[in-house]
């Protein structure tokens, strides 16, 4: 690691200043991919701005019709929230599918969503969920925040406070978890919404994507076979030395099927 | 074994475990100096190129640095002649072409993570800051990683004039026109092209070693990982001149070894050249991610084999042609995984004629050396796949072959075509319980429950035998040191790196001397007893070498003990009884007990012994199931009978076992070292590319002992540490390649993967089958 300054901030108003006058700081709330990338000095911060603690970011709360996260909100308290479970428990499951003990009681969904990582679980629920992604700026649909690799529509500056998730009929999440890192090699979440069935892949291309063509054919029937001959392109999946294209392709519709059949 | 021992023993806990489990344990780099310098590594980037200038000005200038060190250091001291053992003769007379390696590269680096500079400063992160300030300039070179590559003809050439085609050694083993002839005469012959991958041991514990120099005595203290002190320190002083009686360690708790802590490393060196030059105690302590690099790795074997049966399906002759990888430059410890797989090549099999040739290229990758087993489970893994596929060709089950082909237990000892001499073992009997055990005839109906879940089942079976014990030293000794207390201290220079010493031989010494087992103490590397003679604990053999001595050491001491006593009783030794820790005589109601011995001062007795190979045996049937939809796959149940002699400890014995097993099933289901093949750069330097097994993976396993003591030692043990990978490697392999028989795949190379084996299925189908 390289030295850097930790402040830790007792309001979110006090973490936005913070991020204004230093535009080398960087949030930490969780650290779970911070940390590591600090300690391999892949990044050098002037400041930490840690935020984890900060109690206007914490809390679960369901109310018509939505499940409201705080962004702090850490992936143990999601997994085993009886709020939650009762909401969508999708949602909790695939929390406890996240990194291992250690992850989950420190990694933060807030944080999850704003690094955006291509093979994370929370992406495919936030947006199969079509969830609002609230900032200390604004409100974000889920459609328009992932944009690819690591890429949002976050600003700088720009802090999330809290996740937003219109509760559905019915959700289901099926991972099929990478045999060395435990991310997902692919991930899909599917959700019976108001708007129809949506379906969100995580883990097999470069970024978290809703598989349109899926959720086309489950208008026509909402039956998991129902997706069987539909289009996926393979070139489109990521390629590397664990999987190719063409089985990460597959993984897709494997585990599109399985969370499908799940809704049921 | 006195039921004392056992009783205090049971159930599960192990002496160590309290300390061990709490945090109490201590490890390299947990121990500090006043006024240590801690210690950076420039590592090199590139996997082969010349070093055209590394330039240290502004990192001298740096805050905080004592002292930077390149390869002209390391060349002007001497520490260039990096030991190796592979000194057994190769055809036609060859010696091994070892290359020099200065302790920091000089002249030209050769794989990714090769030290090349040391900065030691007053803080790691002044030193970490200093070692980026360091610009090195490279003229690149062409760089080959892959050993069949390295042979190839115009190949980059690693170290040009001095290991001509990059071939370290060319040898032989077994009669070559002999098994031409059984071959020609063959009725089938069964062929396969196997690879033992590379894999990165990765001990818990990563490197670390804290090195001071006294200028007094030139002498130098470390504190290091280390499987045993006695090999390190030869290794130390080979590689620096430095005398052995000048070279110490204090040493506690050892975090996993697993062969990777056996040698020396150039870092150890290096860090000797800082301690002398800047007269500070100098701190190293390395992260994961140097070790990926710069540990030495496992395996790395390529293997075409070919097994010959007659009408009978009797087998008449093995052929093997090797490449061993042994990665840019000779391991200390480089011969052991190619000499291991000649010692155990027939198996278990009567194979009436045997022939393999190696050939041993050096590659730019990390160096290769002896990985839990040390070619025990790559030449299991051979035989045991060549035996399962001719079982498969020939429609034969793959027990029965086994059967037939087994070394009959009249037969021992059994001298084997390529010179060993089997002591014992009972094939038959342990084939039938591990049968038994593992409901051998059911499987059709669990394969055709599994089918209808849409699973593919799988049954693998190894039945293997391994050399244990033995080792280098010229003999083991043990001291035992009693104090007025009546406690017993024994000092081995043995070292345990998660194995059980100190409960397991202090069992033995209490036993032999009748004693609970709280009044014997183990101390393992010993500052002061560093002159006790012994092999480092490797090769399963501690317990055969060590522990031997322990039982012959207790003796001893009884008999030393039964002097003293018959001095104070003022009768004769021979009218002095021992038990249970009191020494009396008949008619006189007087008794001595061990602790009086010890009032004036303790009593010390020192024990020696020099014990051959031992040869555990096992049978091990596993069976999985893959979703072949994605490939994954599940051990469904693991079975195992062993035979590793007369046990000590059922808990400890178990623990071995089910570490080796998942050793061996992690590295056929996932892990892998792999570089990229143009520019040699390791791909899988993380855990989130190495896939290291998880403790889900391995879920049960259901072991029976099948104990025939051994008359290689007094008592009566086998080598028992590398047993469980041994026979893991080729049965979990065996069941997955089972799995996908119906379909009609073939073989399979591990890493098993998921996504391999999915592709595997749609070939197969797709082939129409």
């Amino acid at each position: 690691m390289y030295a850097l300054n930790y402040v830790k901030v007792n309001s979110l108003k006090e973490a936005a200043k913070m991020l204004a006058s230093n535009p080398e700081a960087k949030l930490l709330a969780g650290g779970m991919t911070l940390v590591p990338t600090l300690k391999q000095r892949l990044a050098q911060p002037s400041h930490l701005v840690d935020i984890g603690g900060l109690p206007e970011l914490r809390g679960i709360t369901a109310k018509g019709g939505t499940l409201t996260i705080g962004a702090a909100t850490k992936h143990h308290e999601v997994a085993t929230s009886a709020v939650v479970k009762k909401a969508i428990p999708a949602l909790a499951y695939l929390a406890g599918l996240i990194g291992d003990p250690q992850v989950r009681n420190l990694g933060t969904i807030g944080g999850s969503v704003a690094n955006n990582d291509p093979a994370s679980d929370y992406p495919a629920a936030v947006l199969g969920l079509g969830a609002t992604v609230v900032t200390n700026k604004r409100e974000i649909a889920a459609d328009d925040y992932f944009q690819g690799l690591f890429a949002t529509a976050l600003e700088e500056g720009e802090i999330i406070t809290r996740i937003v998730f219109p509760v559905p009929k019915r959700a289901a999440y099926a991972k099929f978890a990478h045999p060395a890192s435990g991310y997902a090699m692919a991930g899909v979440f599917a959700a019976q919404t108001a708007g129809g069935t949506r379906v969100a892949v995580t883990g097999a291309g470069p970024g978290v994507f809703r598989w349109k063509a899926a959720e086309a054919a489950l208008e026509k029937s909402p039956k998991a076979g129902a997706i069987d001959g539909v289009a996926l392109d393979a070139g489109e999946m990521n390629e590397d030395i664990h999987a190719t294209r063409e089985y990460r392709a597959n993984l897709v519709r494997v585990m599109a099927k399985r969370a499908l059949a799940k809704l049921r | 074994m006195s039921a004392s021992a056992h009783k205090i023993h049971a159930p599960a806990m192990r002496v160590e475990d309290a300390r061990l489990v709490t945090g109490g344990g201590k490890f390299a780099a947990d121990w500090n100096m006043r006024g240590q310098l801690h210690a950076q590594f420039v590592r090199s980037d590139r996997a082969h190129a010349e070093i055209v200038s590394v330039n240290a000005e502004t990192a001298r200038k740096h805050p905080g640095v004592k002292g930077i060190f390149t390869g002209a250091d390391a060349v002007r001291v001497g520490y260039i002649k990096a030991p190796h053992s592979l000194a057994f003769a190769g055809i036609n007379g060859m010696k091994a072409r070892a290359p020099e390696r200065p302790v920091l590269a000089h002249g030209k680096v050769r794989f990714v993570g090769e030290a090349l500079a040391l900065v030691v400063a007053e803080s790691a992160a002044a030193a970490a800051d200093a070692a980026e300030l360091i610009e090195v300039e490279y003229r690149d070179l062409p760089a080959v990683v892959s050993p069949e590559g390295a042979l190839a003809n115009g190949a980059p050439q690693l170290h040009e004039g001095v290991v001509p085609g990059n071939l370290a050694l060319e040898t032989e083993a077994g009669d070559a026109a002999a098994v031409e002839a059984a071959f020609a005469n063959a009725a089938h012959i069964t062929r396969l092209k196997l690879e033992v991958t590379r894999v990165a041991p990765n001990p818990m514990e990563p490197r670390a070693c804290l090195v001071k120099h006294d200028p007094a005595d030139e002498s130098y203290l470390f504190h290091v990982c280390t499987q045993g002190i006695t090999t390190l320190r030869k290794q130390l002083s080979a590689y620096t001149a430095v005398p052995e009686d000048r070279i110490h360690f204090e040493v506690r708790d050892v975090g996993g070894g697993f062969g990777q802590r056996t040698p020396v490393y150039p870092e150890y060196c290096a860090l000797m050249i800082a301690a002398k030059e800047t007269g500070r105690p100098v701190r190293w302590v390395s992260t994961r991610s140097e070790g990926f690099v710069s540990d030495a790795h496992g395996r790395g074997n390529i293997i075409d084999g070919a097994l010959a049966l007659d009408r009978d399906a009797r087998f008449l002759a093995m052929r093997l042609d090797w490449i061993n990888d042994m990665g840019a430059y000779l391991s200390p410890a480089s011969p052991g995984h190619i000499r291991n797989t000649t010692f155990c090549m027939t198996g278990v099999y009567r194979i009436p004629a045997l022939y393999a040739h190696y050939r041993v290229p050096l590659t730019n990758t990390t160096p290769v050396s002896s990985y839990r087993g040390a070619g025990r489970p790559d030449i299991a893994y051979v035989v045991e796949r060549l035996v399962s596929q001719a079982a498969a060709e020939l429609d034969i089950d793959a027990a029965e072959l086994r059967r037939r082909n087994f070394i009959p237990p009249e037969a021992f000892p059994y001298k084997t075509p390529t010179g060993s001499t089997y002591e014992y073992a009972d094939l038959p009997g342990l084939l039938d319980k591990a049968l038994r055990l593992a409901d051998w005839k059911g499987f059709s109906k669990r394969r055709a429950r599994s089918k209808k879940l849409g699973k593919l089942r799988g049954l693998g079976i190894s039945t293997v035998i391994e050399n244990t014990g033995a080792g280098q030293a010229a003999k083991d000794e043990v001291e035992l040191e009693l104090d007025a207390r009546g406690t017993v201290i024994v000092y081995t220079v043995s070292k345990a790196q998660g194995h059980s010493h100190e409960t397991t031989l202090a069992m033995i010494v209490a036993d032999a001397l009748g004693l609970p087992l709280e009044r014997v103490e183990v101390r393992q590397c010993a500052p002061g007893k560093q002159q006790l003679q012994g092999n480092h604990t490797g090769g399963s053999r501690t317990t055969v070498g060590a522990g031997s001595v322990c039982h012959l050491a207790g003796l001893k001491l009884i008999e030393h003990g039964r002097s003293l006593a018959a001095l104070d009783l003022g009768v004769e030794p021979s009218q002095v009884e021992y038990a249970a820790g009191v020494f009396h005589t008949e008619g006189s109601k007087r008794k001595i007990r061990l602790g009086d011995l010890a009032k004036k001062g303790a009593v010390s007795v020192v024990a020696e012994g020099k014990f051959g190979s031992t040869f555990p045996n096992g049978c091990h049937i596993v069976e999985v199931e893959i979703d072949p939809e994605t490939g994954a796959t599940e051990i469904a149940t693991y079975s195992t009978v062993d035979d590793c002699g007369k046990v000590i400890n059922h808990t400890v014995v178990e623990g071995q076992l089910h570490g080796g097993i998942a050793q061996g099933a992690g590295q056929v289901f996932g892990e892998h070292i792999i570089y990229d093949p143009d520019t040699g750069q390791m791909l899988t330097g993380s855990f989130m590319d190495y896939c290291m097994p998880r403790a889900g993976m391995l879920r049960g396993v259901n072991t029976e002992e099948h104990p025939t003591a051994s008359k290689v030692s007094p008592l009566g043990v086998k080598g028992v540490g590398e047993s469980g990978c041994t026979a893991s490697l080729p049965a979990v392999a065996n069941a997955v390649v089972d799995a996908l028989r119906p379909l009609g795949a073939g073989h399979l190379d591990m890493p098993m993967t998921p996504a391999k084996l999915w592709h595997a299925v749609c070939a197969a189908r797709k082939g129409g089958n």
